[in-house]
């Protein structure tokens, strides 16, 4: 039996996940919306995909199992729920939504309808993070006492200003430092307390800093970055009281190409690094819990807490105090 | 130095205790600079200070004024808490002092420190080299002539392991961490944006090393034209980490980023002999530039490049980030008593 896939959006994110859907075995990337129709175009072509007229369109048809939200933050709640509202299984982009309301009105809209909700905090699927996981999981470096993680890429605000717009995107804070946010949450739980700076948001580039308190663990600061100028860069530092663990993906790159005959001069090109990317990973393991009847690898209701972690983060950089967290339930 | 400096006279200046783990460097630094006459080592531990001086080949004096009788200048490498009994001799005898960092534990003390110096017309300077590597250096050209625009943040740290020693005595170190970590890399913020701290706060925790004072401090300040930066001060590497530590800033500017890593030029050692892989660091002498430059503005008559006035407005950092980790909140400097 085949899976057919909607996909809503194909920026970095539909395109990433529509193409991670083509290497899986019994799933076709069967309609693409975007808006405008025409920006989807290329992407449809590629996957062999037909262009919906729009996000409705594509929620309402007769033939799509699951609708992938790959679309600008502040729209997910609009296409979740219309996907789910038209009896599909939901894969919605992270941030679950731009507002704790908003979350929360996709579960309830999936809950109503009986389908299936994931959302793509796609770091979880990473190996270098589960590896992470694995050695502080299993005791080895004893008890975490300071972390470290930093997140950097190029500045996305001239091509793509929604990103840059607070109220849409959220920033770098919902955006990128989400990722280190749901990762700590994922490694050690739930904190105590946050503060954070972030730059004012112009000149196409942003930057935070944020240092997060767990009462009886870590100290751990974040640095999310979009004026990375060199590319895209994660690292991270785990040091619990028996040892440290250091990531950085500039030195874990195994293949580095360099090419002198390349159109523009020379050029470098990393990777690919694994087999099979974290993305394709994450989208088969969704597939796999449907078919089977699970719970998703990372549900609704998670994704929804570490949302309200970086609103915590967010709201600290705008008040310039200390923010005690409490999970949203 | 060239031929003209040849000829001039040469500063003579001492070491005030052997206590600080930099001490031994600065004792080889003095010993060794062409513009300093070394007059030799008073310590507050005979035994300790003789051995010192016979291994640098310098006189041992067993009495502080003595060693002040014969300098012009001296570099304090006691316990924190100590700077400032031995700025206040050395100011009483005439004698410019360069002090490790922190200035002192204390704002009165530095604050003190810094008024009986100008009183006495003395100078007094803060052990701050790492203003004198060339990656440092280099950063602050690149700022000042505006290619990265404004600098809009700085994320610093400056980690290394538990030093050992007295730095967990906080009767004798004043703290432990954050006293022994912040302040370098306040000061370089303060130096290469040429503005100063306002705001301050600070997670801290005694996490790692069994200590009564803190180990792991994360900071976060805020400084006077809006830049923003943080400065991880713990003592986080293992014991198994092959150097002591390092110094690292990662400058966000309006035009362009700038990584700097003072301590990054090391050959990595893989030593069956000892069992373990270390650094073996080639980078620059940074002490013998720090106290080059303090020796060669005091013989100039010129104010030393790096002030007491400098001290002080690191450790106001360090006291505002102890009362915010108190506090759960950032607290401002100009709130300090």
């Amino acid at each position: 039996m085949t899976t057919r896939i909607g996909v809503i959006g194909a920026g970095f994110a539909g395109g990433t996940h529509a193409r991670a859907c083509l290497g899986i075995d019994g799933v076709t990337v069967a309609a693409i919306a975007t808006d405008p129709v025409e920006h989807g175009r290329q992407l449809a072509d590629e996957c062999g995909a037909r262009l919906e007229a729009s996000a409705a369109s594509l929620c309402a048809a007769g033939d799509l199992d699951v609708v992938i939200v790959a679309s600008p933050t502040y729209l997910h709640a609009e296409h979740a729920i219309a996907a789910a509202q038209g009896g599909k299984h939901v894969f919605c982009e992270k941030p679950i939504a731009r507002t704790i309301e908003e979350g929360r009105a996709i579960i309830q809209a999936c809950d109503h309808a009986g389908v299936q909700l994931a959302v793509g905090q796609v770091v979880r699927f990473f190996p270098e993070y589960r590896k992470a996981k694995d050695l502080i999981d299993s005791g080895a470096l004893g008890k975490p006492a300071l972390v470290t993680m930093t997140r950097g890429t190029l500045p996305v605000g001239n091509a793509r200003p929604w990103y840059l717009d607070a109220t849409r995107s959220g920033r770098v804070v919902l955006d990128l430092m989400l990722h280190d946010l749901d990762t700590l949450r994922w490694w050690f739980g739930e904190p105590t307390r946050v503060y954070g700076h972030m730059l004012g948001g112009t000149g196409g580039i942003d930057y935070a800093l944020a240092t997060i308190r767990y009462s009886d663990g870590p100290i751990v600061h974040i640095e999310s970055s979009w004026a990375e100028h060199s590319g895209f860069r994660t690292t991270f530092e785990v040091r619990g009281d028996t040892g440290l663990i250091t990531h950085d993906s500039r030195a874990a790159a195994p293949l580095q190409t360099q090419l002198t005959n390349a159109a523009d001069g020379p050029a470098v090109i990393p990777g690919p690094t694994l087999l099979e990317t974290p993305y394709r990973r994450q989208l088969r393991e969704f597939f796999r819990r449907i078919e089977a009847g699970e719970q998703p690898f990372v549900s609704g209701g998670e994704a929804l807490r570490s949302l309200g972690l970086a609103l915590a983060v967010l709201r600290s950089t705008e008040t310039g105090q200390v923010v005690a967290w409490t999970p949203p339930t | 130095m060239d031929a003209a400096d040849m000829t001039q006279r040469r500063l003579r200046m001492g070491l005030v205790s052997y206590a600080h783990v930099h001490a031994p460097a600065l004792l080889r630094t003095l010993a060794t600079l062409p513009q300093i006459e070394l007059t030799g080592l008073y310590d507050e531990d005979p035994d300790r200070g003789d051995a010192a001086a016979r291994t640098h080949g310098t006189a041992f004096h067993r009495e502080l004024a003595t060693l002040l009788d014969r300098s012009e200048a001296i570099v304090i490498a006691s316990t924190n808490v100590d700077h400032r009994r031995y700025t206040d001799a050395a100011a009483v005898a005439g004698v410019h002092v360069l002090s490790e960092k922190p200035l002192a534990t204390t704002l009165e003390d530095a604050r003190s420190m810094v008024e009986t110096c100008r009183a006495a017309g003395v100078q007094l300077g803060t052990a701050f080299p790492v203003r004198s590597s060339a990656a440092a250096l280099s950063l602050k050209g690149l700022i000042d002539r505006g290619a990265l625009g404004t600098v809009l943040a700085i994320r610093g740290t400056n980690p290394g392991r538990f030093p050992g020693s007295w730095f967990g005595d906080r009767a004798k170190a004043g703290g432990g961490a954050v006293m022994d970590h912040t302040v370098h890399v306040a000061d370089l913020l303060r130096w290469l944006l040429t503005d100063e701290v306002v705001r301050v706060h600070a997670e801290i925790g005694s996490l790692l090393w069994d200590l009564d004072v803190e180990d792991c401090g994360i900071l976060t300040l805020d400084l006077a034209k809006g830049a923003f930066a943080s400065i991880d001060c713990s003592w986080s590497r293992p014991k198994t980490y092959p150097t002591w530590g390092g110094l690292t800033l990662h400058v966000v500017g309006e035009r362009g980023t700038v990584d700097v890593d003072v301590f990054r030029q090391a050959l990595v050692h893989y030593d069956d002999r000892a069992g373990e892989t270390r650094l073996a660091g080639w980078g620059e002498d940074l002490n013998a530039r720090l106290v080059g430059d303090f020796a060669d503005a005091v013989l100039a008559g010129r104010p030393v490049p790096i002030s007491g006035d400098d001290g002080l407005r690191a450790l106001e950092v360090v006291i505002a980030a102890y009362r915010s980790a108190e506090q759960l909140g950032p607290v401002a400097i100009a709130d300090l008593d």
